[in-house]
């Protein structure tokens, strides 16, 4: 059995080539009996190793010494958990902070666990990536929205929410692969980088986090926001009906007891507020894409209101190439229109009121599928609707790259 | 043109309307004609006719889900209703693969309850297997000494055990006589989930389940759970009981037992233009 007493784990931040050559080096030292979970690869990748006792203390000042940047995982192993070689191997893949290259994309997360991503993703990518909080739930959980950024001072922005709708799971489980898709595609992909050389991109993946804890613990078919209505034993808002556009007309409900509450007044919910003040704050988000399922669907303003977009001509073009590149992927079939043709009416809607704003191009997606599944959506479904719907976004994103405003 | 003018009406009869309940949703197309396919009334109308076929079926291994809508246009007729005629294509409700295509007319009648529904479709997958594939289910449940049940299907990850997977695919199919009942020109529902199935044991040589189902119902996006019974022999009318619940206590009853009017495989009266 191994000894782990005092084994500490390094997590190795390799900056170029030169120093992944380093540790590598290192590796071919059989005496200092170094177990990599994470063995040298690309250089920026993060490298994690189990360093023994015997030698800490050899590793750290050849590390230092080549000028490479390292952070102690995990302080003494023995204390952390386990004890013999089994359990290491389950620490490695389980127990262990994991790194976003383990994080199994493929399956539904809990509230923490996406959490735990977000900090992870951070973390290992530090000069792409930073966490804003940018308010509060109802309950007291912070809202959480990842910044995807080369520099530069208030850039023009997209922003990307998903799980609005709390029993919508696909959507933040395709918003956690979006994540992932931004860092690994800076840098390899021309477009997505030039994308990112010139604008920001904001996303937040658990908008409704009440909702989204509800529906692991209570009630998968939780849609709205956990608040106390006041003079009602019916609990929750729909969020997607709280914003200031339309607020009050047909398309939503006065009845605290229907799924599609409106609300008290507009953006009585913490949940919207704290995004309708991050986006008045910033002043330059160029497009805005709110993501829900299911049907299918990607459409644009308005909702609350037969009239026709200003922009109409022009969001149904780029609605109709980004509907056209999703399909090419598996064949996955949308339809795209205004939203109160294609879906129904809706008043208070999120994207109706970015619209007003002057953020041109809104749009709100409804993922896979068409029914058979509905919001309980196999989880075998995530990556390939994660992957079509990120080649629909690139094309808006793209686009508002080629169109600024 | 026509519809043009219409759309300019549209807001001011919006107006108009605004002082009805929400509960009667947004008002149906005001002029008559050609709709586009991607238009919602067209979806819901095709979904009807759907619901019908799936039920009037009867088959579990046979159930077709709505692919794409061909063509769609909508006829008022003075003081009855509006008629829907459509072409879609469908899919199999499992494995999603094209079966073929349906013309169909939807009448949703302003007096009677349920939407007034013929449609005639090609079918392209084995009639055969689909048979047997019914055939096996049934003989498998018939052989039961012990009741089966379950619970939550899919489960809250989407996953269906595979041994209870025909008992949903019996779920749908009589699911799809209530969704057909309650449809209207702008209530429109999928079946979310089996919350729970119990099987009775029966003398005869029917298969009979208890079923809770949660239904969801769009535009007002509700989770309406229902209780069926579903009885079944192969090759016979599905006979369907149901009693349902919704978050704001309206309750609402049925029964179905294949002799309803309608029809799947009709001499069709209708004029080609009408397409």
């Amino acid at each position: 059995p191994l000894h782990l007493h005092r084994n500490q784990v390094l997590r190795i931040f390799v900056a170029d080539e030169a120093s992944v050559e380093k540790v590598k080096e290192l590796e071919e030292l059989q005496e200092l009996q170094l177990d990599f979970w994470r063995g040298p690869g690309s250089q920026d990748v993060p490298i994690d190793v189990r360093v023994p006792f015997a030698s800490l203390q050899a590793v750290k000042v050849f590390l230092e010494s080549n000028g490479i940047r390292y952070s102690i995982l995990i302080d003494d192993l023995q204390v952390s958990a386990l004890v013999d070689e089994e359990q290491t191997q389950m620490i490695s893949h389980h127990f262990m902070p994991r790194s976003v290259e383990t994080f199994n994309y493929a399956s539904y997360h809990t509230l923490d666990e996406i959490y735990d991503f977000m900090d992870l993703l951070v973390a290992e990518n530090p000069n792409l990536v930073s966490k804003i909080q940018i308010g509060n739930s109802y309950e007291g959980r912070p809202l959480n929205v990842l910044k995807f950024s080369t520099g530069g001072t208030k850039r023009p922005a997209i922003w990307i929410d998903t799980g609005i709708h709390s029993r919508e799971w696909i959507t933040q489980a395709s918003g956690v692969v979006f994540a992932k898709k931004i860092v690994d595609n800076y840098g390899k992909d021309p477009s997505l980088t030039s994308i990112l050389d010139n604008l920001d991109i904001f996303l937040e993946i658990v908008t409704n986090p009440d909702g989204f804890a509800f529906t692991h613990t209570k009630n998968r078919m939780w849609r709205k926001t956990r608040s106390i209505s006041s003079g009602s034993a019916c609990i929750g808002v729909d969020p997607n009906r709280n914003w200031d556009a339309g607020f009050g007309g047909a398309g939503a409900s006065s009845n605290p007891c229907s799924e599609t509450y409106r609300g008290p007044y507009a953006n009585s919910e913490s949940e919207v507020k704290a995004i309708v003040d991050f986006v008045k704050s910033h002043g330059n988000i160029k497009a805005f894409i709110s993501i829900h399922s299911y049907t299918q669907l990607l459409l644009y303003p308005y909702g609350y209101t037969r009239t026709r977009a200003d922009d109409y001509q022009e969001l149904d073009n780029i609605a109709k190439a980004a509907v056209a590149a999703l399909s090419s992927l598996y064949g996955t079939q949308y339809r795209y229109g205004s939203i109160i043709t294609t879906i129904y009416q809706a008043s208070g809607g999120t994207i109706d009121w970015t619209y007003n704003q002057g953020i041109k191009y809104s749009f709100t997606f409804e993922l896979r599928d068409t029914g058979r599944y509905g919001f309980l959506l196999p989880a075998n479904q995530i990556i390939p609707t994660a992957e079509e719907t990120w080649l629909a976004l690139m094309t808006i994103m793209e686009y508002t790259r080629d169109h600024p405003y | 043109m026509q519809r043009r003018s219409a759309a300019r009406l549209g807001p001011l009869l919006l107006l108009l309307l605004l002082p009805l309940a929400w509960g009667e949703g947004p008002e149906p197309p005001r002029a008559d004609g050609e709709l586009q396919v991607s238009n919602r009334l067209a979806g819901q109308a095709a979904r009807v006719a759907l619901h019908y076929l799936n039920y009037r079926m009867g088959s579990p291994s046979a159930l077709r889900a709505l692919g794409q809508v061909r063509k769609a246009t909508v006829k008022t007729i003075p003081g009855i209703g509006h008629k829907y005629y459509l072409q879609f294509i469908t899919e199999d409700y499992k494995s999603s693969q094209n079966v073929g295509t349906c013309l169909a007319t939807v009448l949703y009648l302003k007096r009677k309850p349920r939407p007034a529904v013929n449609i005639n479709c090609t079918y392209t997958k084995d009639q055969k297997q689909t048979r047997e594939d019914d055939y096996s289910f049934y003989k498998k449940m018939r052989q039961q000494t012990k009741p089966i049940t379950g619970n939550d299907i899919p489960d809250s990850y989407g996953n269906i055990e595979p041994a209870l997977e025909p008992a949903w695919a019996l779920a749908v199919a009589g699911s799809s006589y209530l969704m057909w009942e309650k449809s209207t020109e702008n209530l429109g529902y999928f079946m979310a989930q089996v919350k729970n199935v119990k099987q009775w044991i029966t003398k005869d040589d029917s298969i009979d389940f208890d079923y809770l189902v949660v239904l969801h119902e769009i535009p007002t996006q509700e989770m309406i759970s229902c209780h069926l019974r579903v009885i079944w022999t192969p090759g016979r009318p599905l006979k369907v009981k149901y009693f349902c619940l919704s978050e704001n206590q309206r309750s609402e009853s049925g029964e179905g037992s294949g002799t309803e009017s309608g029809s799947t495989n009709g001499i069709f009266n209708e004029e080609e233009a009408n397409f």
